[in-house]
């Protein structure tokens, strides 16, 4: 753990001490390394799951892929973030490479730790550096409105968590990961009860975030800066997935009854949400919501509480990591270009930049989930779960899967194909770096077809 | 004012309050918090500004008010009980007073109103004297009547914590707002108060290390409303950077120092079953947050646009000593890890 | 005794009630003598003869002059004396609530307050004030100095906030 925990640490002097024509090499150089380091934990031998343990972290097959799924992702958003902060004095652009490794240290202490507490402290510690990377380096003023909103859901859903945890901890004595799911058997019975499971919940649902509860995540995915976006959709909304699994074990006897509303809020949410997409004119909101929905297929597949479902979300928050995170760099590389999130300003870009459209199909189909991809695994298990849960949910996750389709090809056509408007044909070339970022997205996606098990999580 | 004179009006200060701390019979106890309300009153009205007389005067009523409704109490309690002891507070009626008097003192939440606008009054560094050394001798008496009237003080407390958050919210002058987040703070301060007196005593410990350093910080950019916060960049870069974490450490974020406290109190409150108030408490310190982040977008996390030669404060050397602002915003920032040693030190 | 007694603690409550609804300064001044005046009467009736005593000299010595110097200072032409309409509703608000709540708490240890102590009994030997201000002298040397010491405080910090031509209380003349 403090083989990877260390370096990321360290990073910061090198921010700092680098020379700045250096600087973002020598940062993207070392990012690479320390994600490097981190497969290392994919490997993962020991009986009881956990493994890499020392007094307060360790890993196992639940934590593994999002853990690495982090470290992999810092690089990239050096990678993105270099263009849009060229203009800025030296030290600006260090504070935010140490903002964006801040995070990732985070991000670390709380997939890795053994401990709620610790976790929960984790979890809101992502908040700070989040934030400032929303209002600080976001571009339009309603950034500073989007910060708020993304700050505020955040913490009314997690501050009765953190209530909730307290008060668990007192029944149980103890908060550890690796003892807690043995703890015997909580009589909930009272109506404050379930305000307790409630409590428990809530703060991941917001985070995930769970149709109705979703508000702050367009918002705060339309005004981040590219480094914010990515690190949004594909870690931070995956911090609320985590926690949903790591707590539910403990929430046993109440779930089953009370999860209804949620698991149906979250269908329902998928739906609702790829019609948005359907009609939406703004690229990065087409994007977010899009996550949105995705998510509802996780928050689903978590509350049923199936083998299959638990599996089917993990996989899907890793293939949905990539994939939207991709699409957030793909919708910049556009939006340094002509200065616009709106679809109808950038279309055709096909005949302008032709490699970038192969990087846009693959990415859409990957949200569309298209069959070897692990997305396309993922949504089957999820599907089949709440299948066998109850037939009638076929109607909402087959209307979803459609509309999802339906959005993503939208969403192709509408930026790719078709004549290229006069006022964009002195486009500037696309960059190596922005190939070579979209295709560190891609390709760990497409290389999980041929090993899916590293992302299966307790199943594997 | 004569630097004599201004050394004698603090070290008279420092006087009332050590009188506080060490008395153990409540006559003398009264009488060093009378000296305390003396002394400060001519550093008040220092620089005779309208509002600094009005300032001073309003302190003097209600601390004079309190002072007496606080003489008024132990009297009672040395007539119901034959003791002028401090420890010995027994009958509620005395407690109920005193706890009154002493909500008043410092500024809880019922009693609050004349805080705001005596900070509003003052200069920076008087202020800061204002809300964090004059609230010790107050607390030194709360912390020693430990039966106390618990409804009262949750009811203060929670009281507190929504109205510091609340009033807040539509200011724009500074020293206002650290008035309601000084009631606030307070409020988390008398909820745990009759579980863990040692928590409060930490509670006040990080509070006034913070206040501190957000007073200096104000100071140091001589800013006194929302609008010349947003040219602090030009002066101060690097404490321009971490002046947001310490606004938010006052609100209470992980993994800053101004989590400690909260979250030992809800812990305390959640092993006394009383969840509904922890997580009242909770959702109310959301309020004091909001302003907090206003202060934050308006400091750091937007760029106001300023003339060139006015960005160029920074180079110069400031005359002022920032080492006690280096120290104190170090420890406001980064105590979090610290807290299973503080809690193995605070209640063993 | 008794009968004096009544009318010392009817007088106090209504000089108070004098004092509260808010007439001129020097009306209220004048209800401020008398209720302490009428203070010392009851605490003589109490059996604080000495108490009483310092209280009145005090009063009458020190507060009684300043008190007119400044209500003479605050003088205006009109003033507001306790038949003045606004005074009066204050004056009819309070006596009501007065009565209410004496109404309310009727009974209890307090009945005996206007019995003179000398009618109690003959156990009233101990002169409890004489006695403590012995007692203090004696052992509360260190309070004494820190009392003499608030005193050259408050000197100061009247000095201080009072001196200079164009600042302090004496600004208005």
């Amino acid at each position: 753990m403090l083989k990877i925990l260390i370096p990321t640490l360290m990073l910061i002097p090198t921010t700092w001490l680098t020379s700045a024509k250096w600087l973002w090499p020598t940062t993207l150089a070392h990012s690479l390394l320390i994600a490097l380091a981190s497969l290392s934990w994919l490997k993962n031998l020991s009986e009881t799951g956990w493994t890499s343990l020392n007094l307060y972290m360790a890993t196992d097959p639940l934590s593994t892929p999002l853990l690495v799924l982090t470290c992999w992702l810092l690089p990239l958003m050096i990678l993105a973030s270099q263009n849009h902060t060229t203009t800025e004095p030296i030290n600006r652009q260090r504070m935010y490479i140490t903002l964006l490794t801040s995070l990732q240290i985070f991000l670390i202490l709380a997939f890795g730790a053994t401990e709620m507490i610790m976790f929960y402290v984790m979890f809101e510690a992502t908040l700070i550096p989040t934030l400032f990377l929303i209002t600080r380096w976001g571009n339009q003023a309603e950034r500073l409105n989007a910060g708020t909103y993304f700050l505020f859901y955040t913490l009314a859903g997690s501050l009765p968590l953190l209530v909730a945890l307290l008060l668990l901890q007192n029944s149980t004595g103890t908060l550890s990961l690796l003892t807690l799911q043995f703890s015997g058997p909580t009589i909930l019975t009272s109506f404050a009860d379930k305000l307790w499971w409630a409590g428990c919940l809530l703060a991941f649902l917001v985070k995930m975030p769970l149709y109705g509860v979703h508000l702050w995540l367009p918002k705060a995915h339309v005004e981040a800066p590219i480094a914010g976006s990515m690190v949004l959709a594909a870690v931070l909304l995956k911090l609320g997935g985590y926690g949903m699994m790591r707590i539910l074990p403990m929430l046993e006897p109440l779930t089953k009854e009370l999860s209804y509303p949620f698991i149906i809020f979250a269908l329902w949410g998928v739906i609702m949400t790829g019609s948005i997409c359907l009609r939406q004119t703004d690229l990065k909101s087409l994007i977010a919501y899009s996550s949105v929905g995705h998510m509802g297929l996780v928050v689903g597949g978590i509350l049923i509480q199936t083998p299959w479902g638990l599996t089917g979300a993990l996989i899907l928050m890793i293939a949905h990591g990539l994939t939207s995170s991709a699409l957030f760099c793909l919708a910049n590389t556009n939006y340094e270009r002509t200065h616009s999130r709106t679809m109808a300003l950038a279309r055709g870009l096909q005949m302008a930049l032709p490699l970038m459209t192969t990087w846009w199909f693959i990415a859409s189909l990957a949200n569309l989930a298209l069959p070897p991809l692990p997305n396309l695994m993922a949504e089957l298990m999820i599907i089949t779960s709440l299948f066998n849960w109850s037939w009638w949910t076929l109607a909402l996750t087959g209307t979803g899967t459609l509309i999802t389709a339906g959005y993503s090809l939208y969403m192709f056509l509408m930026t790719q194909r078709g004549p290229l408007p006069t006022h964009i044909i002195a486009l500037e070339p696309s960059h190596s770096r922005e190939h070579l970022l979209v295709a560190l997205h891609l390709l760990p996606l497409i290389l999980l077809i041929l090993k899916p098990e590293l992302i299966w999580g307790w199943t594997a | 004012m004569n630097p004599i004179v201004s050394c004698t009006l603090l070290i008279t200060l420092g006087l009332g309050t050590t009188i506080t701390f060490a008395s153990s019979h409540w006559f003398l106890a009264w009488m060093g918090l009378e000296i305390n309300t003396l002394a400060i009153l001519p550093l008040m009205a220092q620089h005779h500004h309208p509002r600094a007389t009005e300032a001073t005067l309003k302190y003097f009523l209600t601390q004079a008010t309190a002072a007496s409704t606080l003489l008024f109490a132990t009297t009672t309690n040395a007539w119901l009980n034959g003791q002028w002891d401090i420890q010995h507070m027994t009958h509620p009626l005395p407690i109920t007073l005193f706890t009154i008097a002493l909500a008043l003192k410092i500024g809880l939440a019922p009693l609050h109103i004349w805080l705001p606008e005596v900070l509003q009054g003052l200069d920076l560094v008087t202020g800061l004297i204002m809300s964090t050394w004059q609230k010790l001798a107050p607390f030194a008496l709360l912390l020693q009547i430990y039966p106390a009237n618990s409804t009262l003080l949750i009811m203060l407390g929670l009281a507190s914590t929504l109205i510091g958050g609340w009033g807040g919210l539509n200011q724009t002058q500074l020293r206002k707002i650290l008035a309601y987040s000084s009631i606030a703070h307070l409020g988390w301060m008398i909820l745990v108060l009759q579980f863990s007196p040692a928590l409060t005593l930490l509670t006040l410990f990080l509070y006034i290390i913070m206040t501190f350093s957000t007073f200096l910080v104000f100071h140091l950019n001589n800013a006194t409303n929302i609008n010349t916060l947003a040219t602090t960049w030009t002066k101060t870069p690097a404490l321009t950077a971490l002046t947001p974490l310490l606004l938010l450490s006052l609100g209470g974020l992980p993994p800053l120092s101004g989590f400690m406290p909260k979250w030992l109190i809800l812990q305390e409150l959640t092993k006394q079953d009383l969840a509904l108030t922890a997580t009242l408490a909770a959702l109310t310190a959301l309020l004091s947050l909001y302003f907090y982040l206003r202060l934050s977008y308006a400091l750091a996390l937007t760029m106001f646009p300023n003339n060139p030669s006015g960005t160029s404060p920074w180079r110069l050397q400031s005359p002022q000593i920032m080492y006690p602002l280096a120290l104190s915003i170090t420890a406001a920032l980064t105590l979090l890890p610290l807290t299973p040693t503080v809690t193995a030190l605070m209640m063993p | 005794m008794t009968y004096i007694m009544s009318l010392f603690l009817f007088g106090l409550v209504l000089g108070l009630v004098a004092v509260a609804s808010n007439p001129s300064p020097y009306f209220a001044a004048l209800g401020l003598v008398v209720v302490a005046g009428l203070g010392c009467g009851i605490l003589v009736g109490h059996g604080g003869h000495f108490l009483s005593l310092i209280l009145f000299l005090i009063y009458l010595g020190g507060m009684l002059v300043v008190f007119a110097y400044s209500a003479a200072l605050a003088a205006e032409p009109y003033p507001e004396s306790w038949g003045s309409r606004p005074v009066m509703v204050y004056i009819l608000a309070y006596v009501v609530g007065v009565v209410m709540v004496s109404g309310q708490f009727w009974g209890g240890w307090y009945e005996t307050s206007w019995v003179p102590v000398d009618e109690l009994g003959e156990l009233s030997v101990l002169r409890g004030d004489s006695g403590g201000v012995a007692l203090m002298y004696a052992g509360g040397g260190g309070m004494l100095v820190i009392s003499a010491w608030v005193l050259l405080l408050t000197l100061f910090v009247v000095l201080e906030l009072t001196r200079g031509l164009s600042r302090g209380a004496l600004r208005a003349v």
